[in-house]
């Protein structure tokens, strides 16, 4: 009887236990908006970088607007909408706006530092990049299309999918599209599939950076017992131990920094329903190392997929 | 009198003999289909969510081989593809388990059956017409090309409901 209780209990765990959803957003490639002017140039410290201003492209390009439609349309027509961009972006301003004007009753103003702005963009965990040409012969038109998607937690290339479309006459710009990326969104949603069946089976990849604050009591090359073991290699444990199959690749190492990649992180936590995420993993990890050495740390989270823990100390 | 009753007896032995031919043709056609026993063209890009399609099938009886045309094309859809051609790419099946159709049989059975539920999926497009040139005759048997349209789309979310294959947003 017990057993059928606890059988019944685990089926309606896993029944209700739910991951949490990748954001997708749709953003024009950097060549399009190159080639359309959507870019301005900032000067950082003396060497000019380029910066693209989507809110400038959506305000003055409406074709790019009816794109971006299009293929959100389909994409929620497959039961999988995507977040908008142009929407992103004004809630942004918005929020910005409020928190600028926003203050308590002792007169205290809402609290933001630099890196707080720098944060403040938008930032889905997948990126939809698109970039389309429109191939003219006499009357006839036709659309070249480049669809990418992009994991924005590893920078990997996880669907793409490119091609022409039938040659149109009088057609407008979404229709030639439609009739180009039509035939193949559904290849393109197969590999986003496999993308998120694999991240079911091998847990979610995300990145990891290991940072110590200037002031740290300790850094990564702190011998911390009489084996010899330093910081760095307890850390390269915690992290082999946490991940699903030990899997995770440490891609450099210095006495003040370690970068993981590939880091298979469980999709829920060790209760089975809670989801896990980049931000959970980097919490539990700061908490090892306050319970272990009594080191202070910080972790914080980009997304679902790019986390960060600074030893030493508190922003 | 004789002679009358012995004309309706042949006359009803012949029809019942040609309506076993036909049943056991259509049995023939269906392990065919079962056995991947038929090729699928693409043909051009469909309107939103449908697939547009030239369906080769094998029979004995060419009107048998043009209606089991339909069931092959969604039995295709799902289970094996097809590759493209110039200007239209060739697609994936819905179902990425190979073994699908095995594991899922209590499905894909009555799905499958004579007036099954594919049917609600797919429509020949030149309503069952066959240019003279998809029509080969191959040793004793018709080898047939129908071009038909396939509403993926709802095919999909049939499955996706029937808990057959996974939808995109599945586990989140």
């Amino acid at each position: 009887m017990k057993r059928i209780i606890i059988a019944f209990l685990c089926s309606t765990v896993m029944l209700y236990s739910q991951a949490k959803k990748p954001s997708i957003m749709i953003f024009p490639a950097n060549v399009w908006m190159v080639s359309n002017g959507y870019v301005s140039e900032i000067d950082n410290q003396g060497s000019k970088v380029q910066v693209m201003d989507y809110q400038k492209a959506f305000d003055n390009n409406a074709d790019l607007y009816s794109v971006v439609n299009k293929i959100e349309n389909m994409m929620k027509e497959r039961g999988f909408p995507l977040e908008n961009l142009a929407s992103s972006l004004k809630d942004l301003v918005d929020k910005k706006a409020l928190n600028n004007m926003d203050a308590n009753s002792n007169g205290s103003n809402i609290a933001s530092s630099p890196r707080d702005m720098l944060l403040a963009t938008a930032r889905p965990d997948i990126v939809l990049e698109i970039t389309w040409s429109v191939n003219t012969l006499g009357p006839k038109k036709s659309v070249t299309f480049d669809l990418k998607g992009l994991d924005a937690g590893t920078n990997k290339n996880i669907a793409s999918a490119g091609g022409t479309g039938n040659q149109l006459m009088g057609a407008i710009l979404p229709i030639m599209l439609e009739t180009a990326v039509l035939s193949h969104i559904d290849n393109f949603n197969g590999q986003l599939m496999t993308h998120f069946d694999d991240m079911f089976e091998n847990g979610r990849e995300i990145s990891l950076d290991i940072k110590v604050w200037d002031d740290s009591p300790k850094k990564l090359n702190d011998e911390i017992n009489e084996d010899g073991d330093e910081l760095k290699d307890d850390i390269k444990k915690w992290v082999t131990t946490n991940t699903v199959k030990g899997r995770n690749k440490l891609i450099n190492s210095s006495p003040n920094m370690m970068t993981f990649k590939e880091v298979r992180i469980p999709i829920y936590a060790e209760d089975g329903t809670t989801a896990f995420d980049a931000d959970a993993f980097a919490t539990n990890l700061r908490k090892h190392l306050r319970k272990t050495y009594k080191l202070p740390a910080e972790s914080s989270a980009i997304g679902l997929g790019k986390s960060e823990v600074v030893i030493g100390g508190k922003r | 009198m004789k002679s009358k009753t012995k004309l309706i007896f042949t006359f009803l032995l012949l029809i019942t003999l040609s309506i076993n031919v036909v049943a056991q043709e259509r049995k023939k056609a269906d392990k065919d289909t079962e056995i991947w026993r038929y090729e699928i063209e693409a043909m051009q890009t469909g309107v939103t969510g449908t697939y547009l399609i030239k369906v080769w099938s094998y029979s004995k009886k060419p009107e048998v081989a043009i209606e089991q045309s339909k069931k092959n094309a969604v039995h295709g859809i799902v289970f094996k593809g097809f590759t493209g051609k110039s200007g239209v790419p060739g697609q994936n099946p819905l179902a990425n388990n190979v073994n699908l159709e095995e594991e899922k049989s209590g499905f894909f059975k009555p799905f499958f059956a004579d007036g099954g539920k594919y049917m609600k999926f797919v429509s020949t497009s030149t309503d069952g017409a066959v240019a003279a040139e998809d029509r080969m005759k191959i040793g004793k048997e018709y080898k047939v090309g129908v071009i038909v349209s396939v509403n993926v789309a709802e095919l999909r979310k049939d499955l996706e409901n029937a808990s057959i294959i996974k939808s995109l947003s599945k586990g989140f």
